[in-house]
């Protein structure tokens, strides 16, 4: 028996697949290949599968991570190669191999965040990059246990790179704090920007494109999660 | 077409469950569509996880995309927040695969499972810019099509659809393909495409038949009113069943859909007669597949799917001829994948706890069975050939077998009902707690308590069956009898639920409407209404004002008592069970006369003469 970390993408249309879906779709990919799955003891046995740090619906990602148990005897190319016959086009197994490090350690994630708009005015780098030099935005974080909270955006802002203004729009990458001890969703500091821009007379960003770029671990010593 | 598609995802931003409208699911058919390539957009006129539960779309789909001249794409109607959307932003109505315009499409074909999807029909016909009424639509226009249960009989869309195909469409499909191909190239009038597809059988074009009505709004005259076609049209069967197509790829959807698993078709139609049924009566003459054709499918869809589920589908599955064979053959290729087989269907007369152990391994919880009357007059008056003695032997085995809570389905409004048939539904609850449960010795029960759950809906007299004369109940009759029969239930263990009753008696109106009813259906959509099955968009005042502008009477649809000899507005089809069959099947439910089942003793009604089936085992 041995536990596999399976990275990868989930692009296109499949950013509007939720967790749960997600979940449903591995399994019955691994039941379509044929794969010798560990599958959970008690009363409803499952696949044994873990996912690392939950994607929002409606984000792409090009760094998904899925731990999956397999009976011994099964090479990792060709897990690669049976699930990426069985799963929809929009989500592609990138690499098959030993889970070396554990993701708790996963402290950030890195964005590539695309404002749909134009630049007439030719500012819109700045404002952005003025937006991310305040000390304090306010934003609403919701969780579970404790409900509505006032947060600080930029207690979670690793990382904010200048623009650069492309055919779609501003394109900007963006580091946020990830997993289990702080994390923020995407949408909330994008969402957050937009608000900003909107009211400081920026552009008018009509909607966003968010894609995760790679999962950081170490916060001392930053390397790629994989 | 690329631009529509970049604003239909910036809709699904906005809308809840986005994973609704992205398509690209394994085993989704994606072509590449061709100048001289016909286009099929197989609308269902509800929600994508109620359209992809249904099995008829899965087989009609994959069957015209094997097609190499065929381009079949699915469209589901959009929920509310969805539809603001896309009206907001004028996008039309888009196909899944490819998002095409459904108005871009040679044939347009919705599949009519209920009555209260109707305006949803009119609704995504409306979103798509189609034309609705067919006298609206030329050239560059689509045809539409309705096909399914309901088809039988539409006539309240008949100013809306150009032709209904009538029976399963296995073979007529393909045909009328075949049909729309010689008539393109033809340079002929879009009445030259419709008469070429009559002449096919099991299809029906409205606009060929002239209907005059009395003074008293009864049909005086109902004619075909060009030669060629003819007075009354058959439905199509497909007669050796175990060699029709069935898909063995299915699309396996991303989110949860309402039946969400491998539905295996075990046979078509049903012996047993209940005189409420529609399907008992348009689907005879019953056809089934062999276990062998059986297995393969399964293990096709198997290796397919992916699913982990797999269901025993029919309208009365365990009336399978060899369904101790069928389900030894699907276990040994379920067993080791830890697939569930499940039984959708039960009749309390042949149910065993050795059958129930054998498919449902793993989840113990509910049972569900239909006894539809609380008392034996009224089921021998329905010809629901189940006796009390049965119900309680059954709950027993299942109680005694670990499970802990049954559902039981009744029909409330019966022909001939009375109160005491109502308090019946009480008592036979309690009878199954009481006899069921407690006269298992106390070291013998499984669980600590049971529950029942009396589920009541409102009789709906539909078309094709004995009960086609029969007025409806009124809604303050309905409701008296439903807060009788909860005001009847003391039990704690017993929980009711019932059926609202505006929706029943709309969907009597539609079921027995006739065309004059295709007007309040297009006013009806532009005051709003959509999603009528829906308690989140059903409002009935909306409809009672379509039909108040229009100046038609629900009540004469579904509250009427129709004398034998009245011309129906349904008479056209020809479900192969003849009138003078059902006229006698109604005379014998006054009489509290039953009808044995196809297998115990035919009872002429008509459908041998199809040649094949049931008939002829």
């Amino acid at each position: 028996m041995s536990k596999r970390r399976l990275m990868f993408s989930k692009l296109g249309m499949a950013k509007y697949i939720s967790h749960l879906d997600l979940l449903r779709c591995f399994t019955r990919s691994i039941m379509r290949a044929e794969l010798p799955v560990v599958y959970s003891q008690g009363f409803n046995p499952h696949q044994k599968m873990t996912f690392s740090l939950p994607l929002s619906v409606g984000v792409t990602s090009g760094c998904e991570c899925a731990d999956i148990e397999f009976r011994d005897g099964i090479a990792d190319a060709e897990i690669m190669e049976r699930l990426n016959a069985s799963l929809p086009p929009d989500i592609r197994i990138l690499s098959v191999g030993d889970p070396k490090i554990s993701a708790n350690d996963i402290f950030a994630a890195e964005y590539r965040v695309t404002l749909l708009c134009d630049d007439p005015d030719g500012n819109a780098a700045r404002a952005v990059d003025n937006f991310f030099a305040q000390p304090e935005v306010a934003i609403i974080k919701r969780t579970k246990k404790k409900g509505e909270q006032e947060m600080n955006l930029m207690d979670f802002v690793i990382g904010a790179e200048t623009p650069k203004i492309t055919d779609e729009g501003i394109e900007f990458y963006l580091t946020l704090s990830a997993g289990g001890q702080k994390n923020l969703k995407p949408e909330i500091a994008v969402e957050a920007l937009i608000k900003y821009l909107r009211s400081n007379r920026g552009p008018d960003a009509a909607g966003y494109n968010i894609h995760r770029i790679k999962i950081l671990y170490d916060k001392n010593n930053p390397k790629i999660f994989k | 077409m690329a631009n529509f598609k970049t604003q239909y995802e910036d809709c699904l931003r906005r809308v809840q469950k986005p994973a609704r409208y992205i398509g690209n699911e394994f085993g989704s058919v994606h072509k590449e569509k061709t100048d001289d390539m016909m286009s099929f957009a197989f609308c269902f006129p509800d929600v994508y996880e109620v359209g992809m539960s249904h099995l008829g779309m899965k087989i009609l789909y994959h069957m015209l995309n094997e097609r190499d001249d065929t381009v079949c794409e699915r469209v589901f109607a959009p929920w509310g927040d969805m539809e603001d959307e896309m009206r907001g932003r004028a996008i039309p109505l888009l196909s899944m695969e490819s998002y095409t315009p459904v108005r871009e499409f040679d044939i347009v074909g919705f599949t009519l499972q209920y009555e209260m999807s109707y305006s949803n029909v009119v609704n995504m016909l409306d979103l798509a810019g189609i034309p609705l009424r067919t006298s609206e639509r030329g050239a560059g226009d689509p045809f539409v099509c309705c096909g399914g249960p309901c088809a039988y009989h539409a006539e309240p869309l008949a100013e809306l659809v150009d032709f209904f195909i009538l029976g399963e469409g296995e073979e007529v499909n393909n045909e009328i393909m075949d049909a729309y191909k010689k008539w393109r190239g033809s340079g002929g009038s879009r009445d030259d495409f419709l008469l070429s597809i009559v002449a096919l059988g099991g299809v029906y074009v409205p606009k060929f038949y002239d209907v005059e009505f009395n003074d008293d709004n009864t049909i005086k005259r109902f004619e075909p009113n060009r030669p060629g076609v003819p007075k009354r049209v058959r439905k199509r069967i497909i007669l050796d069943f175990d060699k029709c197509y069935a898909p063995e790829k299915l699309i396996v959807p991303f989110m949860e859909t309402v039946h969400d698993r491998i539905q295996l078709e075990l046979f078509r139609g049903c012996i047993r007669g209940c005189r409420f049924c529609q399907a008992g009566y348009i689907y005879r003459p019953v056809r089934e597949r062999g276990v062998e054709r059986l297995t393969k499918i399964a293990e096709s869809c198997i290796k397919n799917t992916g699913y982990d589920e797999m269901s025993m589908t029919s309208l009365s599955t365990s009336d399978y001829r060899n369904l101790q064979e069928l389900i030894d053959s699907l276990l040994e290729l379920t067993v080791d994948k830890r697939i569930n087989l499940s039984l959708p269907s039960l009749r309390v007369d042949n149910f065993s706890m050795e059958l129930m152990e054998k498919v449902q391994k793993v989840k113990k919880s509910g049972l569900t069975f239909a006894p539809e009357a609380g008392t034996q007059r009224l089921r021998d008056v329905i010809n629901k050939n189940v006796v009390e003695s049965d119900l309680i032997r059954t709950s027993k085995i299942a109680f005694g077998g670990g499970y802990n809570r049954i559902k039981l389905y009744f029909m409330l409004g019966l022909p001939t009902e009375t109160y005491d048939d109502v308090k019946g539904i009480a008592d036979l609850a309690k009878k199954v707690i009481d006899e069921g449960f407690f006269s298992i010795p106390p070291e013998e029960r499984r669980g600590r308590s049971v529950s029942i759950t009396v589920s009541t809906s409102f009789f709906v007299p539909k078309p094709f069956t004995p009960f086609q004369w029969e007025p409806q109940n009124l809604i303050s009759e309905m409701e008296d009898k439903a807060r009788f029969l909860k005001e009847n239930i003391r039990s704690k263990k017993i929980v009711y639920n019932w059926h609202n009753s505006d929706i029943s008696l709309l969907e009597a109106v539609f079921a027995k409407g006739d065309r004059r009813l295709s007007e309040v259906l297009i006013t009806a959509q532009k005051l709003g209404c959509k999603f009528d099955g829906w308690s989140d968009f059903f409002d009935y005042d909306k409809w009672l004002e379509a039909f108040k502008i229009h100046n038609i009477n629900p009540a004469f649809y579904a509250n009427r008592r129709i004398p034998y000899d009245e011309i129906l507005p349904w008479d056209y089809a020809d479900i192969g069970v003849p009138k003078s069959f059902l006229i006698k099947e109604h005379k014998k439910a006054y009489e509290g006369r039953t009808t044995p089942g196809c297998r115990e003793k035919c009872s002429g009604c008509g459908a041998a003469s199809f040649g094949g089936g049931v008939c002829f085992e």
